[in-house]
């Protein structure tokens, strides 16, 4: 097992890896994402075909040490001067942004891109071996608390101090009802739609709560030997990528228990800053072990409700009652309900359930699908159990 | 178990057969006969000419044998040119020279191969480009490449895409681009023939397409227009990632506009199945044919459910190829038509005309480099040679300067030129047809590639087929995991590419002509939307609430969209069916 705790200037280097808009060239980006991440770095991927206001709010919130853009179709010159800019009025003008594009960003447009604030281009032919050793080499420093940032700025360096191990420390008798905010957890097995359905329910939010924020802390692991990680939940947002809405990637640094160490810490710090009116908790994909929010136990309860999520595909019935989390969840979904298995296993879930005797409702969604209803009742209910505005 | 999985069987049970009628033609003196007989009387069809230097050839090469077994292994096994399973060639004669024939054999199919590829900054800008390159064509051919905000549907106006506009291609916002777009040409020629690189919006395009040319020609010029539009969903949502709506909406906006393509514009091939993209994105030789041939099937069977004919979609459908210099590319193509005929006959029940690939290639833009970019020439000049050797039915050439700037006229020029020193100036592909089929080497590896190709719609025919599979990510991961490992043996030496990992000089990076759209070109492009819009303020919100009702309900969006582009802009109508389908959730 990997150190829980580390020394603080082991705390690994965040960056923001991206792909300009209308542009589709993922695969070099996606081979320097997996050498990042080899490399023991934390790696947040937004994807292709990113707008300049995505790129900027995520390495906001995400609090990163640095932002690669990958950009191979041209106008390169306009967007990374776009990003900088808009980094610098929301006050991030701190964060570097470099480059790369193969040949298509020539040593002419790096000297015009460097005037306009984009910090270094790797032109074609640069070995893989020396740009990890410069990016680890120039952005490595360690964040450290900083009093003038504002906004969703402070929020995500005190959470970054809080996965540092420092700053902000959660003491669990006051995490418990202080400050705002309805925190629900999300868990379930990899793969059963857990991502897809935090963003649509985040759809749901902010159409029914016209004025009000909703903050999302997801939970990824970290490779066990290296320590990197690839931070994907975000990339899949289509909804989630708004001003109201917080996302924060959690690696878990070693920690096993399908959260990070510094998810509590997060949780109470968003609260404490009185914004977010629902706080959607991801952990990552997990089985039949564990037990990330604290459900059965009093001292550790990290949340007011939990959502379990399930695709039909669980193993059968026996597999079902090894779930320990249908016992302590408040709502349960069976996403991918209109698969050919969902039939029977809504049967077997909703036998299940009666038998804890405990009023859990089973709700059926197709996440997937644009405007399901499935997905509106289930926001309903947990609108309810929030007490969260429900104007249709 | 999904159709890939029976397309899988009846190449096993197809070549099983072709060993039983070898071993039959060896023991069984009737039929030992028969074949002798049609072997006669396939070598009286092949005419004779002779070469400028004065050598007498036939125009067909056939096997030098009298040998039943061989026989029946080349007919059953390879074919003659244009006849089953087409391992070699759609037609029988395909770019040979006409004028050397004599004689009552079958005539070429007089098309010529060469496609060059053009798309940069405004509408006229392009058309210029056109009209330069069509000096170096024998008939007109426009192939036309689009910019980043047309190819994801945004307007030029939209917000935070102005220095995209013009970049990579050709800036298309409105009707009247595209009439400026096709200037000065005559599209209604019999020998006209225009492509288009476009996919999540090509509904939306082609149908603006379609209106700029009523607006030249007059209403009835749509059946004889003829061209490919790319729209090929399957391989953008696993590699090319140009996507707009979800996978089930853009599927269905793409089989409306090939159901409407197919009664009313008969010359036109209204999607082109691509594996260039899958190859570029990092695919080997054998997963691009895998995935395009499955991504193909796919699309035979939506159709199919939604209750079209085999037969009249079969040769409608066109096919994309990225040709590189790894070996496999000696055969892909072949391989490629061989499956596909085999696959189309056997399992979905086509007519011969349904079960002809028409191959489209293009050399391999991955397999150019910025180091010594003039060996860009060599490596395009050797994928010609590999592409052309597979009876491709057409051909682009990659410009030498591509992996900085959209091509320059001098380096598109050039490629241009290598295609006709292939094609006219060489003797290789004028005067004999299929010179190579049969060689030994291409007899091993075609059969290692089909092998290859079989186990992988194995793998995802036990994924549930293609959509299933794609929906687990498998392709994706597979291109991914190919990428990497091509990235890697360069890094390590054991892929060798000369001037960037081998015998390199330590001449600096060559300073190279940009073609780059200027800020006061794009912004002409803003104002030009600007004004469209301003003059149709009135109609469009009518027009857009009529889309939207045919998208909401179950009737043909294409057929409504003809009319929605007279008086609406691209990013307009995507709006309009985002608001009704959703947006497209990306896959990374």
């Amino acid at each position: 097992m990997a150190a829980a705790k580390k020394p603080l200037s082991s705390a690994p280097l965040r960056i923001l890896t991206a792909v300009p808009i209308c542009d589709g060239h993922d695969s070099a980006v996606s081979t320097i994402n997996l050498e990042l991440a080899r490399h023991g770095l934390e790696v947040i991927y937004l994807g292709y075909h990113c707008p300049v206001s995505t790129i900027v709010r995520a390495a906001i919130q995400e609090d990163v040490h640095v932002v690669g853009l990958s950009s191979y179709n041209g106008g390169h010159i306009v967007f990374f001067k776009e990003v900088v800019d808009r980094l610098r009025a929301l006050g991030a003008g701190d964060i570097p942004v470099f480059g790369g594009g193969g040949g298509t960003i020539t040593k002419a447009d790096e000297r015009v891109m460097q005037r306009q604030g984009t910090d270094r281009i790797f032109h074609a032919g640069t070995p893989l071996n020396d740009i990890m050793a410069l990016i680890q080499r120039e952005y490595g420093r360690v964040l450290k608390p900083n009093a003038k940032l504002r906004g969703d700025r402070a929020l995500a360096r005190a959470i970054t101090l809080a996965e540092q191990g420092s700053g902000h420390r959660g003491s669990r008798a006051t995490a418990k009802r202080r400050g705002s905010g309805f925190v629900v957890g999300v868990a379930g097995p990899g793969g059963a739609g857990k991502s897809t359905l935090i963003d649509e329910l985040t759809s749901r939010f902010l159409r029914k709560s016209p004025a009000g924020r909703i903050a999302i802390l997801a939970n990824d692991p970290s490779h066990p030997d290296t320590g990197g990680a690839i931070l994907g939940d975000r990339v899949s947002m289509i909804y989630a990528q708004d001003d109201r809405v917080f996302f924060r990637s959690l690696a878990t640094r070693g920690g096993l228990t399908g959260i990070s160490a510094a998810t509590p810490a997060a949780i109470e710090i968003l609260k404490h800053s009185g914004e977010f009116d629902l706080i959607l908790v991801e952990s990552v994909g997990i089985g039949q072990e564990s037990d990330p929010f604290g459900l059965f136990s009093k001292k550790r309860r990290l949340v007011d409700a939990m959502l379990f999520v399930l695709a039909p595909h669980y193993g059968g019935r026996l597999q079902l009652q090894k779930i320990g989390l249908l016992n302590g969840a408040d709502l349960v979904v069976l996403n991918k309900c209109d698969h050919t298995m969902a039939h029977t296993a809504r049967a077997e879930i909703t036998a299940r359930l009666e038998a804890n005797g405990k009023g859990q409702r089973l709700f059926g969604t197709v996440a997937a699908k644009h405007h399901d209803p499935g997905v509106n009742t289930l926001y309903d209910a947990l609108a309810q159990l929030g007490s969260l505005e429900v104007s249709p | 178990m999904s159709s890939l999985g029976k397309i899988a069987d009846s190449v096993d049970a197809y070549n099983a057969h072709v060993a039983a009628e070898v071993a039959r033609a060896r023991t069984d003196q009737k039929f030992a006969a028969e074949l002798r007989e049609r072997w006669a009387k396939i070598h009286e069809t092949v005419d004779w000419t002779v070469s400028p230097t004065g050598t007498p050839l036939p125009r067909l090469a056939l096997p030098p044998t009298d040998d039943p077994g061989a026989i029946a292994e080349y007919l059953l096994g390879q074919g003659v040119p244009g006849e089953f399973p087409y391992a070699n060639a759609a037609y029988r004669e395909m770019y040979l020279d006409r004028e050397s024939g004599s004689g009552g054999g079958p005539a070429t199919t007089g098309e010529e191969p060469m496609r060059l590829f053009a798309g940069l900054g405004l509408a006229e800008d392009t058309n210029a480009r056109f009209h330069y390159l069509g000096k170096h064509q024998k008939s007109l051919r426009l192939s036309t490449a689009f910019d980043g905000p047309t190819l994801y549907g945004l307007d030029s106006d939209h917000e935070g895409v102005l220095g995209k506009v013009g970049e990579g291609g050709v800036a298309i916002d409105t009707v009247e681009d595209m009439v400026r777009l096709f200037a000065g040409f005559d599209l209604t020629r019999k020998d006209a023939s225009v492509s288009m690189t476009m996919n999540a919006p090509a509904p939306i395009i082609l149908a603006m397409f379609i209106a700029a040319a009523q607006r030249r020609f007059g209403h009835d010029c749509v059946p004889n227009l003829r061209g490919t539009i790319q729209a090929d969903m399957l391989k953008e949502v696993q590699a090319q990632n140009e996507v707009i709506f979800p996978i089930d909406a853009s599927l269905r906006f793409l089989c409306d506009m090939i159901e409407w393509c197919v009664p009313h514009m008969p010359r036109w091939y209204p999607v082109s199945i691509s594996g260039y993209h899958i190859a570029e994105a990092g695919a080997t030789p054998v997963q691009q044919a895998a995935f395009t041939l499955s991504n193909g099937f796919t699309y035979v069977e939506l159709l199919r459910a939604r209750g079209a004919d085999v037969n009249h979609i079969g040769p409608r459908l066109s096919f994309f190829l990225d040709c590189g210099l790894d070996v496999e590319y000696l055969v892909l193509g072949r391989v490629c038509r061989r499956l596909w005929a085999i696959g189309m006959r056997d399992v979905f029940g086509a007519n011969a005309k349904a079960q002809v690939l028409k191959l489209h290639s293009q050399t391999s833009g991955r397999s150019l480099v910025a180091a010594e970019f003039q060996n860009n020439l060599t490596r395009t000049a050797v994928e010609l040679m590999l592409a052309y050797l597979n009876y491709t039915n057409s051909c682009h050439s990659n410009s030498a300067d591509e992996p900085f700037t959209t091509p320059t006229a001098k380096y598109a020029t050039l490629a241009s030129h290598g295609q006709s020193i292939i094609m006219e100036e060489s003797g290789v592909f004028k005067h004999m047809m299929n010179m190579f089929g049969g060689a030994p080497g291409l007899l091993i590896l075609e059969k290692q590639v089909e092998k290859s190709i079989l186990e992988v719609f194995r793998e995802m025919d036990t994924l549930g087929g293609v959509l299933a599979a794609q929906e687990q990510r498998y392709q994706r991961s597979k291109i991914q995991e190919a990428g990497h490992n091509y990235e890697k043996q360069i890094y390590s030496g054991a892929r060798p590419i000369i001037g960037l990992n081998k015998y390199k000089s330590d001449e600096p990076m060559p300073s190279v002509p940009l073609a780059r759209t200027s800020p006061k070109k794009q912004r002409l492009q803003v104002e030009r939307l600007q004004a469209f819009k301003k003059k149709h303020a009135k109609q469009a919100p009518d027009a857009l609430h009529r889309l939207e009702n045919v998208a909401r309900g179950k009737g043909n969006v294409f057929a409504e969209l003809v009319n929605t582009v007279e008086v609406c802009s691209l990013g307009q109508i995507t709006a309009c069916l985002t608001n009704v389908v959703g947006k497209f959730r990306p896959m990374v």
